[in-house]
């Protein structure tokens, strides 16, 4: 008897139930094992440094930074440590964009470009389930996975604001906090999905994702940030080390004079101190100029955190549900 | 194994002599004129010496005194002990232009007429000739359904198709005067000036209407149905 | 069974300004191999597409299975595609694909498809980017076969198979036919493999459906006759398809039955599928669809739509 003609088993009679959603379990394990083994590898990897340059460091502020203004603490800690904190912290921008772009993109851009989809969305199962299972599971494993790794980067730099070195409400420091860091990954994979569905090839589809997502990072960075909460206005010189300045400017005679940077504070101060050792602060200050600072104070850090996490996951929410709501109704 | 000589010989057994004689034919024994003339001998053989006397000068291994139905290993139909499945298999020339259930008609029919097929056997089963020839199942019913018609089979449910008459329903004076005519046909066409592919194309030809004539109109009336064929 | 297993009215499907299927209105009965058939670019994956789901109509509308929408869950239940360059996961084993398909389906016979896999030799565990051609198109066959549908639509299947890989492949398509009753439609743009195979032809020329019936009653309703070239033209008597003439004789394949009454000095031959097909893709114009007959003599009935 050839397999041509095995006897067959009739079918058992099938009710109308769609076919259960926990099978997409094991669908999506096995169809993206690699791309999860990947992004296990890189925050694997990642997380093992700064494991161990992290108990190098909480051992080095230790021994010298008790108190942390102290000369010991300048060369043996920040001196030496700074560097590398700094380069992490630049290096670590650049995660949340690799994730989502691959990971992300070739969600949906490898099943059109290979034509599987064909295979796929004929099935049982139904295409925008099968798409929505698939999205939400890989979603999840992705911002679980971030959420992780920035708990252990918070560790690894909490000896460097504990010395004053650094911020927490820095430019740089700031998406990589514990609720942002995940958000933006989330964030990240949610543009790497509905790019990888639109242009349905993997490459451009990665290239689309980091394009905007570096520049959405941007923009929120330099201008989007700031507004969160009506920022805080003071002429104190002083302000406490832990507030993001924004933006600062002087005026003279309640007018506006000029900004903190610029030619224009540069001419001043050149004029009105030529050889003044001190802060420019100081020297306009003492000709009569008031200084004005606008600014966050550290206390919003976390009000902060969870305002950029949530309009991030509900963003990441939109552009998710825009992709199902593609495969739904995308003609082959 | 002598004194039976004188007895009459039935149809069956002047069917399975002329099977034997094809056999020999097909090996090389007996060229065209001289199987033409025993079959026609065969045919109107009277006793069982009529028919002895046929193979007199053909080798036989212990010819039996009414030959048997070809048997046996090697080359000879039937091939081995019989077992269970269908005695044959079927072919397929796709480059023939003869409609497919119309080949494997003529193919029961030309089993039949040679022996590697008798009453009881089964046909084989509608799946396995789809298996093997990677034909529409429809095409297997409308042959097997014909075969019914021509009372040639007879199907059983659940079980399969099965052999249930021979061949041969002509009789033997109509046989020897169909011949009769036939090579008188061919006479005349000779001195028309036909030569003999011609003749065979002009025969094929009205051969062909013939069976469109009959075969259309009782194909038209009826319903492929799978009843008849037991499927495992 | 008499449920339409493909039903469809005025469908059309349009990309960009390029209609790729037209008015394309068929019953398409259950229990058949149906084979639809034309050349490249004529709409079939088109068509295909439309039925099962994967593509949105511009105009009309389909359904399969007795009256389910195109797409819809309970259409996907009962159809398995299997599209053309046998589409799978190219990372994943023959094994992992068996059990995904498990574990996307309601159904699914997993005992016939590892059974079937080892008959035909094919290594579970190879990956399905290492198979050969006929080994991927037998494994997309297996997953299609054990989903038990009710109809089996296949997209151009053995483009890319050597002779007795088609031969292995058409065989277990037919015989899942014989066994289960399972429907099957298939294209092709070679119609002579089809043509022992099918018992219904669809024939689709420039998005259009120019022949629709079961393969017995169109080679039962039409002749090809043979005659003097002189009287070709004058033929009235039945409504000439394709008229092919040198300078004494000519052939008219026209829409006749076998017992209707041949003219003097003409002789009257039956058609095999392929020259019937032949004819029709030669002159766009006429049909044969269900319905009254059309051909190039005018007559006073169209055919209905």
């Amino acid at each position: 008897m050839t397999a041509l003609t095995m006897p067959t088993r009739p079918r058992h009679d099938a009710s109308l139930r769609p076919v259960p959603w926990r099978r997409m379990a094991w669908v999506t394990w096995r169809q993206h094992r690699a791309a999860l083994a990947g992004l296990a590898a890189l925050l694997g990897a990642l997380a093992v440094y700064l494991w161990l340059t992290g108990l190098q460091l909480h051992q080095s502020y230790a021994t010298y930074c008790h108190p942390a203004s102290s000369l010991a603490c300048a060369i043996n800690f920040t001196g030496r440590y700074g560097i590398t904190g700094n380069l992490v912290s630049i290096f670590l921008q650049a995660v949340p964009a690799l994730i989502g772009a691959f990971v992300g993109a070739p969600v949906l851009a490898r099943e059109m470009e290979t034509g599987t989809f064909r295979y796929a969305w004929t099935q049982g199962f139904g295409r925008w389930r099968w798409a929505l299972a698939k999205l939400v599971l890989l979603a999840v494993a992705v911002a679980a996975a971030a959420g992780a790794f920035s708990v252990l980067y918070s560790w690894f730099n909490q000896p460097f604001f504990a010395a004053g070195y650094a911020i927490p409400f820095s430019t740089r420091l700031f998406d990589l906090g514990e609720v942002a860091f995940p958000a933006w990954t989330l964030a990240a994979f949610a543009i790497g999905v509905l790019a990888g569905m639109l242009i349905r090839r993997v490459v451009p589809a990665i290239a689309a994702t980091l394009a905007v997502y570096a520049g959405l990072a941007s923009a929120t960075a330099l201008w989007l940030r700031q507004h969160y909460m009506t920022p805080l206005l003071t002429t104190k010189l002083n302000l406490p080390s832990s507030a993001w300045i924004v933006s600062q400017w002087y005026t003279k005679g309640g007018q506006f004079a000029f900004g903190a940077r610029g030619s224009g504070i540069v001419n001043a101060v050149s004029r009105l101190c030529p050889s003044y050792n001190g802060s420019p602060a100081q020297c306009l200050t003492q000709h009569g100029y008031t200084q004005w600072s606008s600014y966050q104070p550290g206390s919003r850090f976390w009000p902060f955190q969870w305002i950029e996490g949530g309009w991030l996951l509900a963003l990441s929410v939109l552009l998710i549900a825009a992709t199902v709501w593609l495969v739904r109704r995308r003609a082959a | 194994m002598y004194s039976d000589q004188h007895l009459r010989v039935s149809d069956a057994e002047r069917e399975a002599v002329s099977g034997r004689l094809a056999e020999h034919f097909a090996a090389g024994r007996l060229d065209q004129a001289e199987f033409d003339d025993r079959v026609g001998r065969a045919m109107t053989a009277k006793t069982r010496a009529d028919l002895r006397g046929l193979f007199a000068d053909l080798s036989e291994t212990g010819a039996p005194a009414v030959p048997e139905l070809p048997r046996g290993g090697g080359s000879t139909p039937g091939g081995g002990p019989r077992g269970p499945g269908s005695p044959i298999e079927f072919r397929l020339d796709t480059a023939s232009g003869v409609p497919t259930y119309l080949q494997l008609v003529h193919q029961v029919e030309h089993a039949l007429r040679l022996g590697y097929l008798k009453p009881g056997d089964q046909l084989p089963k509608v799946r396995d000739v789809v298996a093997s020839l990677a034909i529409n199942p429809n095409t297997v019913l409308k042959a097997y359904k014909e075969l019914e018609t021509k009372g040639l089979t007879a199907g059983r449910p659940g079980q399969g198709t099965f052999i249930q008459a021979g061949l041969s329903q002509v009789a033997l004076p109509e046989l020897a005067g169909l011949r009769k005519a036939l090579l008188g046909w061919l006479t005349t066409a000779g001195a028309a000036g036909l030569d003999e592919d011609g003749m065979v194309a002009l025969f094929t030809s009205a051969l062909r209407d013939f069976h469109e004539r009959r075969g259309g109109s009782r194909t038209r009336g009826g319903a492929a149905s799978a009843e008849t064929e037991g499927v495992a | 069974m008499n449920m339409n297993v493909i039903e469809a009215s005025g469908l059309g499907k349009r990309y960009g300004s390029t209609w790729a299927l037209r008015e394309c209105s068929l019953a398409v009965p259950a229990g058949h191999v149906a084979a639809l058939v034309g050349p490249n670019g004529a709409g079939k994956t088109t068509l295909l597409n439309l039925a099962v789901g994967l593509a949105e109509p511009t105009a009309g509308r389909v359904t399969v299975l007795g009256g389910r929408p195109a797409g819809s869950p309970a259409a996907l239940d009962g159809i398995a595609f299997v599209a053309q360059d046998t589409p799978l996961y190219k990372n994943l084993s023959g094994g992992d694909m068996l059990h995904l398909t498990a574990n996307l389906n309601r159904g699914f016979d997993q005992p016939y498809a590892r059974a079937r896999l080892a008959e035909l030799g094919i290594p579970p565990k190879r990956k399905a980017g290492k198979l050969s051609g006929g080994q991927q198109a037998q494994l997309a066959l297996t997953l299609a076969l054990a989903r038990r549908p009710r109809l089996l639509v296949l997209d151009e299947p053995m483009a890319m198979l050597d002779p007795l890989a088609r031969h292995d492949f058409m065989a277990s398509v037919l015989t899942a036919a014989a066994e289960d009753g399972v429907s099957v439609v298939l294209s092709s743009h070679v119609l002579a493999e089809l043509e022992r195979v099918a018992d219904y032809l669809i024939l689709l020329s420039r998005g259009r459906v120019q022949v629709a019936g079961d393969v017995e009653d169109l080679l039962a309703t039409h002749r090809m006759l043979t005659g003097p070239a002189a009287e070709a033209d004058r033929y009235t008597g039945r409504p000439v398809v394709h008229a092919r003439r040198a300078e004494v004789q000519a052939h008219l394949l026209v829409r006749a039955a076998a017992d209707d009454p041949v003219p003097p000095r003409w002789e009257a031959h039956p058609v095999g599928l392929e020259e019937l097909a032949m004819a029709y893709l030669r002159e766009p114009d006429a049909a044969a669809l269900p319905g009254p007959a059309r051909g190039r003599n005018p007559e006073p009935t169209e055919a209905t739509r």
